[in-house]
């Protein structure tokens, strides 16, 4: 009996990129493995469809980096998957690329990989944390235009201050760890209060409005989808301190970009730093402009380190699945 | 009449702990000397502070006076007993000159000792993670620079060594921790502070030689000029990375960049260079290096504790002979 079919639907000039070999050994042993080469949607529905050589597949290796020649997956994209297709394995932690709900509806089960994530994530969050207090890029620029100190003002202190983490998942609990060291007081929002308690002093506040008003840097760590797009908006930036800090290192979309401005603009966030925005790669060039605050262009897990981690993370989710044993990370919305 | 103190510079922060620190036990006057020469007519026999009895000394007034070298010393009235220098490197002050003359010099540790840590660990993060280049380039039109993930690598499980177990390398110790990384450290003798699981590496090459980051925290003074050299660069591995928040001639500037230039060191960090404010301009045309311009402490309240710390070295010296933070050199 032929192995079951399994499609690579990655980067498309160069697939998966740091675990060829365990593709081959680990996926190979159980599928028979082919490469995305469609190089258009149109032409990718044509390749699925009944005939085309991905009409068969069983399972689907998916990483963001697709979306530039077939989009993302969206609802019509997976109605117009084949009904072979039972798992769709996603490379990264957030899954805002796929319809869920349309995935679910086809019977096809989703993974992610957190954890996978976390440690590089939270260490951007930390660095854009004590750049944006200390205000270091435009330190930097400074030395770079041959202007040493001049015009810079005194910076503040990230040691101390109270952060305030809205979504105590992974990642958020990765930061709370690294930005713990620097003596700051940790307190969080979630969904659900976790218990039992991190192994790390911090507080659950009920109310984001409460710990919007107690913090001095803000981070946002929760996932986007319907509730969240949009919900970090004017309302939530007039309850921050004067003078706070906002990280995001989560979606771009989960903020009103107007309203990060307006705040920016009034002297209400002394700072930003920020990996993610809401049209990546395109980014206000307001932002852009900006020398009070850290950007950087969503580097959050850009390491060979993470980047093979997540990969093969990805690879045992599909391979754990033809063996029967199923998803190892299933998204948490099918598996209620 | 109370002991007359000298503020060579300005207090930006402390001023009223300056009153608290010093009221009632000195009179406090601002230095207004515009240039070294008139400075010691005024030390000098008659002159308005011929009787002071010790200064307080930021280091920006060597702009007008010039730096407190041995002339400078040799230039104070007998009265005067104490300089409390502002920072925690005084390499600029000389510190034989003043014994000679039975002058105590305090400086001010540990109020350095976080926010240069912390500008440690953002140097750290940011060359291991090329975030300058990231950014460069996505504030000039582009996103993740092109090759960025075959440089750009995890802190968890990299080796970090620290050159100098002071009281800042202690505190970089703690912040670095939950990276994940292990630290190890090289320094004249093992510090009993230091926790546990941060290994000691009596051989400076062996250490070397172990590195995925080396970071430089030791103060420049004769014999530390130049310390990490030629030899000691192509002891590290291929790839590797310095950080420096110390003094920029504790490393040689001219071998780290050649290393810079041929591969051999991945990135380099650096909060100091050989002749501030001045920047080598191959550095400054290097992309994946990270340059800030001495801010080491630059942060309000860095400044603030560092100005309180040299006020209460004048306090203690007025009551009691001697202040807390006498440097070694003169004791």
């Amino acid at each position: 009996m032929s192995k079951p079919q399994v499609l690579i639907a990655a980067n498309p000039q160069n697939g998966i990129v740091w675990s060829k070999e365990e593709q081959n050994s680990k996926l190979g042993a159980v599928a028979e493995v082919l490469e995305l080469t469609s190089s258009s949607r149109e032409e990718f529905y044509k390749d699925l469809s009944s005939g085309g050589k991905y009409a068969n597949i069983v399972g689907i290796y998916r990483h963001n980096d697709s979306a530039s020649a077939i989009g993302i997956f969206d609802k019509d994209l997976i109605e117009h998957l084949p009904k072979s297709v039972k798992y769709i394995a996603h490379n990264g932690a957030g899954y805002d690329q796929i319809d869920i709900a349309a995935a679910t509806a086809k019977g096809i089960e989703v993974s992610h990989t957190p954890g996978a994530v976390d440690a590089a994530t939270a260490t951007v969050g930390a660095f854009l944390a004590i750049s944006a207090m200390r205000q270091f890029y435009r330190a930097e620029v400074n030395v770079r235009n041959g202007q040493w100190k001049s015009g810079l003002s005194p910076a503040r202190d990230p040691e101390e201050k109270v952060l305030g983490i809205i979504g105590m998942g992974g990642i958020g609990k990765a930061l709370a760890r690294r930005l713990i060291a620097f003596d700051m007081k940790v307190i969080y929002h979630n969904r659900n209060e976790i218990t039992p308690p991190p192994d790390f002093p911090c507080t659950y506040i009920p109310n984001v409005e409460d710990l919007l008003k107690q913090s001095d840097i803000v981070s946002l760590n929760l996932p986007l989808n319907d509730k969240t797009k949009g919900s970090f908006g004017k309302k939530q930036f007039d309850q921050m301190k004067d003078g706070s800090v906002l990280v995001n290192t989560a979606r771009g979309a989960v903020v009103d970009e107007e309203a990060l401005l307006q705040a920016l603009d009034s002297g209400k966030l002394f700072s930003a730093g920020l990996d993610v925005f809401p049209d990546e790669p395109n980014v206000n060039p307001k932002l852009l402009q900006n020398d009070k605050i850290t950007v950087l262009p969503h580097m959050g897990t850009e390491t060979r380190d993470s980047q093979k981690k997540m990969e093969i993370l990805v690879l045992d989710n599909l391979v754990s699945a033809l063996s029967g044993k199923g998803l190892l990370n299933q998204v948490p919305e099918q598996k209620k | 009449m109370p002991p007359k103190i000298l503020i060579m510079g300005e207090l930006y922060w402390a001023k009223r702990d300056a009153e608290e620190l010093l009221s009632g036990i000195a009179d406090v006057i601002s230095m207004e000397s515009q240039s070294r020469d008139e400075l010691f007519k005024d030390f000098a026999s008659g002159g308005r502070y011929s009787d002071i009895v010790g200064i307080y000394h930021e280091h920006l007034s060597d702009k007008r006076t010039g730096h407190p070298d041995e002339e400078f010393f040799n230039a104070l009235p007998t009265s005067c007993k104490w300089f409390a220098h502002k920072g925690a490197g005084y390499d600029s002050v000389a510190v034989h000159s003043a014994k000679a003359r039975g002058i105590g010099v305090s400086n001010t540790p540990g109020a350095v000792d976080e926010a240069t840590a912390t500008t440690g660990v953002f140097l750290l993060i940011a060359t291991m993670r090329r975030f300058s280049w990231c950014e460069a380039n996505l504030r000039s039109g582009g996103f993740n620079p092109k090759g960025v993930e075959e440089s750009a690598r995890d802190l968890s499980g990299k080796t970090v060594g620290i050159l100098g177990m002071g009281g800042i390398g202690l505190k970089m110790v703690s912040y670095i921790q939950p990276f994940g990384c292990e630290i190890l450290y090289h320094n004249r003798r093992p510090n009993a502070l230091a926790p546990s699981n941060v290994r000691y590496v009596a051989d400076l090459y062996d250490f070397l030689g172990q590195l995925d980051v080396l970071m430089v925290s030791m103060p420049l003074n004769e014999k530390t000029r130049g310390f990490v050299g030629e030899k000691e660069i192509r002891a590290m591995r291929k790839g590797s990375i310095i950080i420096n928040t110390a003094r920029g001639p504790v490393i040689d500037e001219e071998a780290m960049i050649q290393a810079l230039q041929d591969g051999h060191l991945g990135s380099v960090g650096l909060d100091v260079f050989v002749k501030e404010p001045q920047v080598d301009q191959r550095l400054i045309g290097m992309p994946h290096v990270t340059l800030l311009p001495h801010v080491g402490t630059e942060n309000q309240d860095a400044r603030r504790k560092m100005e309180v710390v040299a006020l209460t070295n004048l306090r203690e010296f007025l009551l009691t002979g001697t202040g807390p933070n006498l440097v070694p050199e003169c004791r």
